[in-house]
């Protein structure tokens, strides 16, 4: 345990193993995280990596089948530890997912839902402030700030999944998850949305799951292959991309599974 | 923003102990309200058995009689016939109290009107069409009064009898006497599932028997018009229908017409089939006819659901061999969806067969069901009641006695329901085809 | 010719025409199925349908048509005096039972066909010969009466003879005509085909002429209603109170007392069922487990299965002296509230528990369809369960919540048996729930079941009543079905 912490790592996975009923998805899965850098998970289609990213906020609790053995550690915490409240959990570990998916409420309180519940803010004013300044965070402040009552729905798909962020950001969270968070969105929405996760990069670790492999080198500075529930490698996005070790990331790489 | 302080996952702080707290309560409201549905459910199903068993059966007093050819002669001789086979029994129940040491001597009015009243027909009968019996020993089984059989089963103690026309404390001595000797018993009361509906002052002699035929023969009626009408709706729905104003006119229609309250159909059947068509008044056939367009819009429903059920790639495979839409529909689509469609009938049936309010409108009042019908087209046009409105027929009745026929009645009703609603599920398990 | 052996004789000529249609296209093939435009069947179902439809189709228009014909003409041979249409519809109800009488004497031989034509009131006492073959007859029989009698009885067998002959022909002439019709070329398939369509579209229009019939059957009373008491008095009447006597005139026919008292019982169910029923949604849709799930659903569902009689029952007996025992006199509470078995609380009570599977498997399908995102989204942030279903899930589901609520009380309103058995009898302006009151159900019963006749204000009264009924519900279900429609469309 203790050498874990001497790594700059924000995140340490050791041995997780996850399965669904007698699915067995996750296999023996060891990565360290760093705190403020962007993290990549990569790999074909039903390679795990989603299931590894939800592991990391404890929201594969809401599938009955789902088992998790081994210890993923936050800041030398074991989340899975019996007396961690997930509810307390994802309050640090904010996630983004695939589809935007904005409440049925207005803009302002899609963005204020988060500190309402966990009590960020003693009143009003610093709701507003809250709010304020994560759409800011999030990019959206000026195309929004005229429209806060609005709902949240009425928003293109770009701004939604940038309203999406906003929220997850208003809870001031550690470690932000993001699952393909472009996969719905047109070239010009995942631009915004990749330049967004480039400055996030300065408050929160993030780890992003993405299919697509350009995405990963143009946001991440490390990168992680999974291949069948294996994590295959884990480095520098550039040596990765450039210089993989092991052949079943090249191929992946250049094209040849997946 | 961020100057909150670093705290541990490991410590829960006292919000979250207070969220979860809400947390256990919202849950627990959740168990609460599914406990209440269940415990109503209980209680409903416990009061329907504890009221309702005890229709089913009587209780018979075992009377000996040896009855000679003088005896018969000088009956059949008398004014009162019936009353005179009656006073018969006397001498031999005083015969029996004496060989069990009893010092009480009962008289005519004791067996004639307290102890088995109304008797002396069945036992007249028994002689007419049994004449060889005659100087033998034959024992009757008679049915009870309703006072002596409640005695009998403990609802009536003796500190609440008072001396009446129908019961006397003194009675009880003889009563226990029976009792001791095994002469009254409880037994299986065959005249209430084949008898016929009775006079308001004859709790006991009355059946659900004609009124389950009348609810048979409806049913009847429901099926041969409801499942053919309501397949061909659905299937011109469901397959052909343009997409147009007057489509859309009738499916609106339709799952309109499925919230339409019971009773108005009973007003229409009223003024259009009785006031306006003269069908005849109280016939299972116009109560068939109301319930059938009570129920299209239901099975309409779940058959359109069956057959969208069935996949399109089935349609294309036959359109693609060269069939017309109308054989692709008839010989592909129409049977995959079969089962599905008798379920939703079936279930549609059940409900038909519960309802009263439309029937009670059109005059098929419990009253009505005092005979079985003479044959098919009897059955179909004679007055007739059935199950649910021979129910509320009881139910309203002053004699209380007829309450607890309306929970026997309610009984049979529900065995029926529980039969269909199981064929329905079988049918299901059977045929059920995931695509 | 009885019906049964007209449709016996009908089937027969269908299946020869089957069986010759079918032998003639492939004869006309010579034999080789091959060499037709449709399989061989279909022609004899052309032949046999042909002449089948269009004589059911006079068949049933004759059999609606004949006695209205016959009783216009019997109609006009009463001379005497008739007060009003429910006279007259008195003296008609014995017309017809005069005739069916005669035909039954003649039948038993107690008369002989030509003699029940022509017997007059002067040499014969009728009522003593029917009451001998078992036609009992209210009063003694007029010369009027026995004159329309006899005309609508020879006008009935003249009638079923030329219907029976007609009927015949068309059958016989329109298989000929398909018969004629076909050859190796003839489309018989496509005709066949345009025939089952026609068939088709008939039977999705009995939707429509259910609501037609309906419609027409309510209004056309509801007029005659409204020509003997003021559609003002009914609508704003603050009486309910008809007389027994029947046309006494002295009733006072108010809604307002039943409306009320069926909305306030509608209000009571609702009050116990949307709380119970929506709670037991919520955790089984996100709380329990596939097994809790596969136990409670269905166990909830058996309460809407019950008919509604066994609730009625429920209420009369066992939930009213429940409750007159705790609120009663000599209760547990010591309160003295309730004086009857039957009250407010009694009716709504029952009602709610039955209604408590409609709104609850409503809200279930409706909660269902929130999307799993959204629930993600907010478990995510670091919501608990119960947060995100206050907070999320709910309002997100509201509208069609609402719409599910308003099904339900639209049926709590239309709802007859519970309240004909538990409610009471007498229509009162009250707010004490534990007071018996009177619905516009029960009254639509009681004043239809009654002896009154049809046509006194007593008995037309429903037919305003059902009106009222009809649009409510029907204002309540159109807009519900709207609002459900529409959020269902949201998330598809």
């Amino acid at each position: 345990m203790k050498e874990t912490n001497m790594t700059n790592a924000k995140i340490s996975a050791r041995a997780v193993q996850v399965y669904y009923g007698d699915n067995h998805a996750i296999k023996d899965v060891n990565v360290d995280i760093e705190d403020k850098t962007v993290t990549a998970f990569i790999g074909p289609s039903g390679c795990g990596k989603s299931t590894f990213l939800r592991t990391i906020n404890r929201m594969n609790d809401t599938i009955d089948i789902c088992r998790v053995e081994g210890d993923i550690l936050i800041d030398g915490e074991d989340i899975y530890d019996a007396k961690v409240d997930p509810v307390q959990l994802r309050a640090k570990v904010g996630m983004v997912f695939q589809k935007p998916n904005p409440f049925p409420k207005s803009i302002y309180d899609n963005v204020a839902y988060g500190p309402k519940i966990h009590g960020l803010a003693r009143n009003k004013a610093e709701l507003d402030q809250i709010v304020e300044s994560s759409l800011r965070k999030a990019a959206l402040w000026n195309e929004a700030k005229d429209r806060l009552n609005a709902p949240g729905t009425g928003l293109s798909g770009g701004q939604q999944q940038r309203l999406c962020i906003a929220r997850a950001i208003a809870t001031s969270p550690e470690v932000l998850l993001m699952d393909e968070p472009c996969s719905a969105l047109d070239p010009i929405a995942t631009a915004q949305v990749e330049e967004l996760i480039d400055e996030l990069r300065q408050s929160f670790s993030v780890v992003i799951v993405t299919h697509s492999m350009q995405q990963a080198a143009r946001v991440s500075q490390k990168t992680a292959f999974f291949h069948l529930g294996n994590l295959v490698e884990f480095g520098e996005t550039d040596k990765i991309f450039t210089n993989p070790e092991d052949p079943r990331t090249e191929s992946y790489i250049s094209g040849r599974i997946g | 923003m961020t100057d909150t302080p670093k705290t541990s996952l490991l410590t829960v702080d006292a919000r979250t102990r207070k969220r979860n707290a809400a947390e256990k309560r919202f849950k627990a409201y959740g168990i609460v309200a599914i406990a209440i549905g269940l415990l109503f459910l209980v209680v409903l199903l416990t009061s329907i058995l504890r009221s309702g068993l005890p229709a089913f059966t009587t209780t018979v007093v075992a009377l000996e009689a040896t009855i000679t050819q003088e005896d018969v002669d000088a009956a059949e001789g008398q004014l009162l016939k019936t009353a005179a086979y009656e006073a018969l029994l006397v001498a031999k129940v005083n015969e029996f109290l004496v060989e069990r040491g009893s010092t009480i001597e009962v008289d005519e009015d004791f067996i004639t009107d307290r102890l088995v009243p109304k008797t002396g027909a069945t036992i007249r009968e028994f002689y007419k069409e049994n004449p060889d019996q005659i100087g033998q020993t034959v024992t009757f089984d008679l049915p009870a009064s309703t006072r002596i059989s409640r005695y009998f089963e403990g609802d009536l103690l003796r500190e609440d009898v008072t001396d009446s026309r129908f019961l006397e404390v003194a009675d009880l001595d003889v009563v226990d006497v029976m009792i001791d000797a095994g002469l009254i018993t409880t037994a299986f009361d065959w005249n209430f599932i084949t008898g016929t509906d009775t006079a308001v002052d004859n709790p006991g002699g009355a059946g659900i028997g004609a009124s389950v035929i009348g609810s048979f023969f409806m049913m009847i009626v429901v099926l041969l018009l409801a499942l053919p009408i309501g397949v061909a709706a659905s299937i011109y729905l469901e397959e052909f229908a343009p997409k147009n104003r007057l489509t859309d006119l009738i499916e609106v229609n339709i799952s309109n017409l499925a919230a339409v309250p019971s009773i108005v159909f009973g007003i229409l059947g009223l003024a259009v089939f009785i006031q306006f068509a003269h069908l005849p008044q109280s016939a299972p056939l116009v109560g068939g006819l109301v319930l059938t367009l009570m129920t299209l819009p239901t099975i309409i429903i779940s058959t359109r659901a069956s057959l969208k059920s069935v996949p399109p790639s089935i349609r294309d495979a036959a359109l693609g061999v060269g069939a017309s839409k109308m054989q692709a529909v008839f010989h592909h689509v129409l049977p995959l969806a079969m089962p599905g469609i008798l379920t939703g009938t079936i279930i549609g049936l059940a409900q038909a067969l519960g309802e009263t309010a439309p029937l009670l409108l059109i005059g098929m009042v419990g009253y009505v069901a005092r005979e079985y019908p003479d044959g098919i087209i009897s059955g179909f046009v004679d007055s007739n009641s059935a199950m649910p409105a021979q129910i509320y027929t009881w139910a309203a009745r002053a004699d209380t006695g007829f309450y607890e026929k309306a929970w026997g009645g309610i009984i049979v009703l529900l065995v029926f329901l529980l039969t269909m609603n199981l064929i329905a599920i079988l049918l299901r398990r059977r045929f059920e085809r995931r695509w | 010719m009885p019906i049964l052996t007209l449709l016996i004789a009908l089937a027969v000529i269908a299946v020869v025409g089957f069986v010759l249609g079918r032998r003639r296209a492939l004869a006309s093939a010579s034999g080789d199925s091959r060499k037709l435009h449709s399989l061989p069947s279909y022609y004899g179902y052309n032949a046999a349908l042909t002449g089948l439809v269009p004589a059911l189709l006079v068949l049933a228009v004759w059999s609606v048509a004949q006695p209205m014909v016959l009783e216009n003409r019997a109609q006009s041979l009463i001379t005497q005096e008739v007060a009003d249409d429910g006279a007259m519809n008195l003296i008609m109800a014995d017309v017809r039972r005069l005739a069916d009488g005669l035909s039954t004497a003649v039948a038993q031989g107690a008369l002989a066909p030509g003699e029940a034509a022509t017997l007059t009131t002067d040499s014969t006492d009728v009522r003593a010969i029917l009451a001998d073959v078992g036609v009992a007859l209210g009063s003694d029989v007029g010369p009027d009466t026995l004159q329309a009698a006899q005309a609508y009885r020879a006008g009935a067998l003249s009638g079923a003879l030329w219907k029976s002959a007609l009927v015949l022909l068309i059958a016989i002439a329109g298989t000929a005509f398909a018969l004629m019709k076909t050859n190796a070329a003839f489309r018989a398939r496509n005709t066949v085909e345009r025939g089952v369509m026609a068939v088709l579209i008939a039977a999705a229009s009995i939707a429509i002429l259910t609501t037609i019939g309906i419609v027409l059957s309510l209004i056309f009373n509801t007029v005659e209603f409204f020509k003997m008491y003021p559609a003002a008095d009914f609508f704003f009447g603050t009486v309910w109170q008809p007389s027994f006597s029947g046309r006494g005139g002295a009733s006072e026919l108010g809604l307002l007392p039943l409306l009320w008292g069926t909305l306030y019982i509608s209000f009571v169910a609702l009050l116990v069922a949307v709380p119970i029923g929506l709670f037991a949604a919520i955790y089984l849709s996100e709380y329990a487990g596939p097994r809790v799930r596969a136990f409670a659903k269905p166990l909830l569902e058996v309460l809407a299965g019950i008919p509604t009689i066994v609730y009625g029952l429920f209420a009369l007996l066992i939930v009213g002296p429940m409750l007159k025992d705790v609120f009663g006199a000599d209760g547990a509470l010591g309160v003295a509230w309730m004086t009857g078995d039957r009250a407010v609380i009694t009716a709504g009570l029952v009602m709610g528990i039955m209604l408590i599977p409609f709104v609850s498997s409503l809200s279930d399908d409706i909660i269902n369809a929130v999307p799993q995102a959204m629930r993600d989204g907010s478990l995510g942030l670091g919501a608990t369960p119960s947060e995100t279903i206050r907070q999320v899930v709910l309002p997100a589901a509201l509208p069609g919540i609402v719409g599910a609520i308003l099904l339900a009380a639209s049926r709590a309103i239309g709802e007859t048996m519970i309240v004909v058995l538990g409610a009471g009898a007498a229509g009162r302006l009250d707010l004490n729930p534990f007071e018996a009151m009177t619905t516009v159900t029960a009254k639509i019963v009681s004043q239809l079941t009654g002896d009154s006749d049809f046509s006194s204000p007593e008995a037309l009264v429903a037919f305003a009543l059902g009106m009222s009924l009809f649009v409510i519900t029907l204002g309540l279900n159109v807009f519900a079905l709207y609002i459900v429609r529409k959020y269902r469309e949201q998330y598809e």
